[in-house]
């Protein structure tokens, strides 16, 4: 695979603060790259390093395979084109005028455009969509109007490789997929090199072919979405727990990240068992922990997504094997969970003959004088009891017995 | 592709009626003053003077008199306020495009002050030279408006940048020191005050040809160095970086406009004194008609401030004859108002 931009042991600071630490990456021709980090990692100067806007202070660039010091300013631009994160132009230039700039490294001083270039920026123009707009002002566009204008210059460019600092940061959700399949469609059709720092790391899975992780100003990560995006490498990141699933359309990981404060220090005295399953449990079990309660959680089947979060923030669950019934021994150890709380929360789980128990254990709470909280959200759903009948009955005595009964987390917490 | 020859036509025309106007306010100016000269007299005068076609031109039938003040007073005259005019405008509107600030001037980076206060040492310690082509007031205060250009120069740089925030402050910095000098020279020498105040608004009586020798060389040089850079200017108005990403060397762009601009503009105030306006207002009404292209704009903002400052010294100089009005104080008595007077009326499509 033939390499695009090689950086060989890059170091870059301002004074002594140390920006890019010993970088040593190479980035393939002809794929879609997109770089990610969390803030003040190094990513945009990298950029610039790559633009040669800034020089480093040790090592090489290489575009093609020739050192960036031995080609001029106009070398660099016939073959590297920069969308900015910002572009804010307030000078009343067409659309066209602003796209021609773009074959600026092509010509001469004194030589007017060729019917060859304009023909080049009309078909920058129809490849981002932007035809229509070419003789309004580009201080009257629209964020995501102007964005493809700046792309449609970059692409009149005729570059090999095109740079985009966060191109998508200012738009809206729709704007940021089309601007993103743009960038894919003239990677795939035209071969177009494709170097991206991206702030969604979701978006960055599901579109790149590669992706490079900074932290630091270090590579932390480096290799296809699958190989990047791992708890391991975005834990060490971007200091936060997240939960890596899939895109169920794009078949690319999804990254949902969890409450920063979810592992704070445990300040209150009171333990807190809750009764969940089935994702029911997630939101609120963040929700205290992040107000300092010790929570445990159970019984819970292994794999239940409630089981999984229980695992990333370290609760103490009690847990039953996969897809099996409640055990009488896993029932016994929920009992004694709860003996040892000095609170039980039942969420609304939906219930089955598998976890049946788990109502029965809040009856025992509730027989037992125990403080018994019911988050009741079963209103929500359509259809929750999987028994024939059982496990409506227990709920509907839950529901009859138990004092404190709410609607929403917000309210369980304010009442807690 | 129409679109294209459009512009490049709809360009020429504006550029060639613009200096037909420019000619036809020449030779309506030759006419104005005290002694009035036909203008057909005036127009013959004038063609007398331009090689080859001078000699089919006959002049036996115009007084010597009227031929004499034509050719020797006003003509001299009305081509040093042209080029003044033109000098400021292309200047005021490079230093709009490259600081991309509105509020820039030819003398935002202190070259005014500096010219100030070179006169103003020349005039109260009475210094002589003789120096060719220059008066002595004249060559201080282009010693002056370079030297203070020089300092804010170096005072802006960082590590072989030219930050444009710290460029502008050094000049207002420099340029406040540099008139509280000039102010307290003022004070002290108090009977030269009459003399400081009025150089420095700025006047082209008593200028004749040798202002204009002086002048038209480095000024028509001047203007098309800094049109070459026309192309430049129009990218660089997008931010330095995207500049540099285009393929222009930024720093480099930036330090030749600012040496060509500083050495024009530093003749420039030592022939005519300081005038103020023509070089900040000039540029945007420039803009409000043609846009900001710079291979459009220099031009007609060039041609718009010297028909411009034909316009005001022919006030200046005839107004309260054979009493002259500094033509400093005309500008912005009759800009100021026409300006805010194109701002409103252009308001919706600024």
């Amino acid at each position: 695979m033939p390499i695009a931009v090689e950086l060989e042991n890059i170091i870059f600071g301002y004074d002594k603060e140390r920006i890019l630490n010993d970088i040593s990456i190479d980035i393939q021709s002809q794929k879609f790259t997109t770089i990610i980090g969390p803030n003040g990692s190094g990513k945009s100067t990298l950029l610039k390093v790559i633009s040669s806007l800034i020089s480093p202070d040790n090592g090489i660039v290489r575009l093609d395979g020739i050192d960036i010091k031995n080609m001029s300013q106009l070398d660099i631009a016939r073959k590297v084109a920069v969308v900015p994160q910002e572009n804010n132009i307030e000078y009343r230039f067409t659309v066209q005028d602003i796209v021609m700039m773009g074959r600026y490294p092509h010509l001469g001083r004194f030589q007017t455009e060729s019917i060859r270039d304009y023909k080049l920026v009309g078909n920058a123009l129809e490849m981002t969509n932007t035809i229509h707009l070419k003789d309004r002002y580009i201080n009257e566009l629209s964020g995501g109007e102007k964005q493809r204008v700046i792309i449609a210059r970059a692409l009149a460019q005729q570059p090999k490789i095109i740079l985009l600092d966060e191109p998508t940061s200012y738009l809206d959700i729709q704007h940021q997929v089309e601007i993103l399949e743009l960038l894919e469609n003239l990677n795939k059709e035209e071969g177009l090199t494709v170097i991206a720092i991206l702030h969604d790391i979701n978006l960055a899975a599901r579109f790149s072919n590669n992706m490079i992780l900074l932290k630091d100003g270090t590579v932390i990560g480096e290799g296809n979405p699958r190989e990047v995006i791992t708890l391991e490498n975005l834990k060490n990141a971007y200091e936060i727990d997240m939960i890596i699933s899939k895109n169920p359309y794009s078949n690319s990981p999804y990254v949902i990240p969890l409450s920063r404060m979810g592992k704070g220090k445990i300040i209150k005295e009171e333990k807190i068992h809750v009764i969940c399953g089935g994702g029911t449990g997630t939101d609120l079990i963040q929700r205290l922990t992040a107000n300092g309660y010790k929570v445990t959680t159970g019984v819970l089947n292994i794999g239940d997504s409630d089981w999984k979060f229980s695992q990333i923030y370290d609760i103490e669950t009690i847990e039953e094997a996969p897809f099996t019934d409640i055990s009488d021994n896993s029932y016994s150890s929920n009992i004694s969970a709860i003996e040892r709380s000095g609170i039980v929360i039942l969420t609304s789980i939906p219930v089955g003959s598998g976890n049946l128990k788990n109502l029965e254990a809040v009856h025992y709470a509730l027989n037992a004088e125990k403080r018994v909280i019911f988050l009741d959200q079963y209103v929500n759903q359509v259809k929750y009891d999987y028994t024939t009948g059982d496990g409506e009955k227990l709920i509907m005595n839950i529901r009859n017995n138990c004092r404190e009964n709410y609607k929403s987390i917000q309210e369980l917490l304010l009442n807690l | 592709m129409s679109v294209h020859l459009n512009k490049k036509t709809k360009w020429r025309v504006i550029l060639i009626v613009l200096m037909m106007v420019l000619f036809i306010s020449c030779i309506v100016a030759t006419t104005l003053g005290t002694a009035r000269v036909k203008i057909g007299d005036s127009l013959g005068i004038v063609l007398h003077q331009v090689p080859i076609i001078g000699k089919f031109v006959e002049l036996d039938d115009v007084s010597k008199n009227h031929q004499a003040i034509v050719k020797n007073i006003r003509l001299p005259r009305i081509i040093l306020s042209v080029l003044v005019g033109v000098s400021l405008s292309v200047s005021g509107t490079t230093f709009q495009g490259l600081f991309k600030n509105p509020m820039a001037d030819p003398f935002v980076i202190g070259i005014s002050s500096g010219a100030a206060l070179g006169a103003t040492l020349a005039i109260v310690f009475k210094l002589n030279t003789t120096i060719p082509f220059f008066n002595t007031i004249s060559f201080f205060a282009f010693l002056g408006a370079a030297g203070a250009t020089f300092l804010v120069y170096n005072l802006a740089k960082i590590k072989s940048k030219i930050p444009v925030t710290t460029l502008l402050l050094s000049g207002i910095a420099v340029g406040q020191f540099l008139t509280a000098i000039m102010s307290f020279l003022m004070v002290i020498f108090s009977h030269d005050l009459h003399k400081i105040i009025f150089w420095t608004l700025g006047s082209f009586a008593t200028k004749g040809w040798a202002e204009v020798r002086l002048l038209l060389l480095p000024a028509a040089i001047g203007w098309s160095l800094l049109y070459y850079f026309a192309k430049d200017l129009n990218i660089m108005l997008l931010g330095e970086e995207s500049a540099q990403h285009l393929g222009i060397k930024v720093e480099r762009t930036k330090g030749i406009i600012l040496l060509i601009n500083s050495f024009v503009v530093a003749i420039v105030v030592a022939v005519s004194g300081i005038i103020g306006f023509v070089g900040l207002i000039i540029p945007h009404i420039a803009r409000l008609y043609v846009g900001p292209d710079h291979r459009i704009l220099i031009p007609v903002a060039g041609l718009t401030g010297g028909i411009f400052m034909l316009f005001v010294d022919t006030i200046a100089r005839t107004i309260i004859s054979p009493m002259e009005v500094p033509v400093g104080i005309i500008t912005a008595l009759f800009g100021g108002p026409f300006f805010i007077y194109l701002l409103r009326k252009k308001k919706s499509t600024l």
